[in-house]
């Protein structure tokens, strides 16, 4: 399998973002300190998505489950097929009212998740049964 | 449940019912202090007895409803009065198993056995403990399951594991205990005791009356006075708790398992299963690396975050712990191999970061001065850059990797130096992070992710070509597949 870009994940962080600049303006601070909040907020709001989309990327091989995710530190996780312990399907309240999902990818290991958010909601469940089927077939107990 | 086999359901030891009923009496005592000023105020010694009687009754309860058996391959506990807890394991999911017994427990002859399964949950009601057992039958119980749980997951071995003598790797030498003033668990527990005396002090209304005048006679003197209080306190305090940790301590190879034995009042017997020993971890706080020491711990499947139980080697002469290291690790060379340090970038990065710490002392100082301090402030700035600049030359020597038979082997860290030493067979995944700060020079923090210890192994600032080299070394043909399609 190729690499895949995932769609629309920006609305579900553009929303999120205007929740946060909604609290912004709760603090008791002068004018000018919120507006400067606005200013950097209304940056954070058009800028990070966008970036952040940018970055985000997953692939899945008969082997091995690679994502790339975050905006300004970038992280790329990569797990053997063979490790995954198991795979979670969740969805938000905002995430479904877009259509949309996220797959989690547990490993044996405290340290390495791997998330991948933003899936549209029928490839995110496609993506699950190809995964479990996949990690069904390797043999050994992932640890 | 019931219908597994025959096999009857064991009780625990019943000299339990000694342990039990002291512990609880001991848990009760402040109500049963309560209880008895007030039975005696009042003249009814009735309330005193059902003070002695209820922790009794609980501690025979307790040992009325437990019962384990091991049993079709599985170890089963069953516990609780008015809720039952049944808990059930395979016996090739056993990693570690832990002995351990405590005064009271030693004076009667039993210790407790906890099986690490290697489960993420950190739950008590599903920690797999046997509270206790008669010493002999523990530790045919730890063999039982050490072995039970190897010869089914690598049948075709062949040689049966009893047959390998017992071979003592490391043990306690009275000269160790010149490493325990180094580690910081003395400044701890002194700063803890001082705590608690000033606590006392305000319970008991001492209040030390401090005026003006008392402060300004306060001379270097007595500072420096107090200081040193302080330290010989603190370092008297970490060779009491080094020795009750750590008296009798063995390090040995038995059976197939690593076995460390250690304590003076309560002890404790570790037991890892050779096959989940994934790699080992030395560390050398700055102080400890100053008196030539290191402490050496496991990273192994079944003992997640639990740093009581992965330690291998408690602090001790540096030389002991690398002998210590090959043995468990069965070659030398991770702990000896030359590494590979991370170029010029790495380097500058570790004197920037140093630097930008430092900065907020100067501006603060420049400032103060400016304002019309004494000039005399601005050592202050002096000694934080030269700090830094220490710091930053120590870190930047420490940065290294390389791969050598067969573990990957990270060092990082000036206070809290660590060198880790990783099977490759045990890494179950690569996390590469870089900032933007990190992409502009072609740097990234490599992290190997494993099931034991605390998850993973990493090292910062690695050159990006060279840690997808070293990943792609390490577990051939996981990280090459990602490479081309999206680098190309």
């Amino acid at each position: 399998m190729w690499l895949v870009e995932c769609a629309a994940r920006s609305g579900v962080l553009v929303v999120g973002l205007f929740v946060t600049t909604g609290l912004w303006d709760w603090l008791p601070a002068r004018w000018w300190a919120v507006g400067a909040a606005l200013v950097l907020a209304a940056g954070y709001v058009a800028l990070v998505p966008l970036w952040r989309f940018a970055v985000h990327r997953w692939e899945v091989t008969e082997t091995a489950v690679y994502t790339q995710r975050g905006w300004w530190t970038r992280e790329r996780r990569i797990a053997p097929m063979s490790r995954v312990q198991t795979v979670d399907l969740t969805q938000g309240v905002l995430a479904r009212a877009f259509g949309l999902a996220s797959v989690t990818v547990t490993t044996a290991s405290a340290a390495g998740p791997l998330r991948i958010e933003g899936l549209d909601r029928v490839v995110a469940l496609r993506l699950v049964d190809d995964l479990t089927s996949k990690a069904g077939l390797v043999e050994g107990d992932a640890t | 449940m019931t219908d597994l086999g025959p096999e009857p359901w064991l009780r625990l030891d019943p000299r339990m019912l000694l342990v039990h009923p002291v512990r609880e009496v001991v848990r009760f005592l402040p109500a049963l202090v309560g209880l008895l000023v007030a039975g005696g105020a009042s003249g009814a010694g009735a309330w005193t007895l059902l003070g002695v009687v209820v922790p009794v009754g609980l501690g025979v309860v307790r040992y009325l409803t437990t019962s384990y058996r091991i049993a079709a391959g599985r170890v089963e506990l069953r516990r609780g009065l008015l809720r039952r807890h049944t808990l059930s394991t395979p016996i090739d999911r056993v990693r570690t198993v832990d002995l351990s017994a405590t005064l009271v427990h030693r004076v009667l002859g039993l210790s407790t056995v906890v099986l690490g399964t290697g489960s993420v949950s950190a739950d008590a009601d599903e920690r797999l403990e046997l509270d206790a057992l008669p010493q002999p039958q523990a530790v045919a119980l730890r063999g039982q399951l050490l072995q039970a749980g190897r010869s089914t997951e690598s049948a075709s071995d062949g040689t049966p594991a009893t047959a390998l003598p017992s071979r003592t790797v490391a043990r306690f030498e009275p000269r160790w205990l010149w490493y325990a003033p180094f580690t910081g668990a003395g400044l701890v527990a002194a700063a803890a005791l001082i705590g608690a005396l000033a606590q006392g002090m305000e319970m008991f209304d001492l209040r030390v009356a401090l005026s003006e005048e008392d402060v300004s006679t306060v001379t270097g003197a007595v500072a420096v006075t107090a200081l040193l209080t302080v330290l010989v306190l603190s370092a008297a305090l970490a060779v009491i708790g080094y020795l009750v940790l750590n008296w009798g301590f063995t390090l040995s190879q038995e059976g197939g398992a690593w076995h460390v034995r250690r304590g003076l009042l309560t002890t404790r017997e570790t037991s890892l299963d050779e096959a989940r020993v994934a790699g080992v971890a030395r560390g050398e706080p700055a102080a400890l690396r100053l008196a030539r020491g290191a402490r050496l711990s496991a990273i192994a499947t079944g003992l997640e975050r639990s740093r009581e139980r992965s330690i291998l080697v408690p602090p001790a002469p540096a030389g002991i712990v690398a002998v210590a290291a090959s043995e468990v690790l069965g070659t030398a060379a991770p702990m000896h191999a030359p590494l590979r340090p991370h170029g010029r970038a790495a380097v500058r990065r570790r004197y920037t970061r140093a630097l930008t710490g430092s900065v907020p002392f100067v501006i603060g100082t420049a400032g103060a001065v400016a304002a019309g301090a004494s000039v005399w402030w601005l050592l202050v700035a002096v000694v934080a850059v030269c700090v830094a600049l220490g710091l930053a030359r120590d870190r930047a020597l420490a940065l290294g990797h390389c791969l050598v038979d067969g573990f990957v082997v990270t060092r990082s860290g000036s206070l809290l130096r660590q060198r880790d030493a990783l099977a490759t067979g045990h890494v179950i995944g690569w996390t590469f992070r870089d900032s933007w700060f990190q992409r502009r020079v072609g740097l990234l923090t490599l992290e190997a992710t494993t099931a034991g210890g605390r998850g993973r192994v990493g090292v910062p600032d690695v050159p990006a070509a060279e840690a997808i080299e070293l990943a792609d070394a390490c577990v051939p043909g996981l990280v090459s597949q990602f490479t081309a399609p999206s680098r190309s």
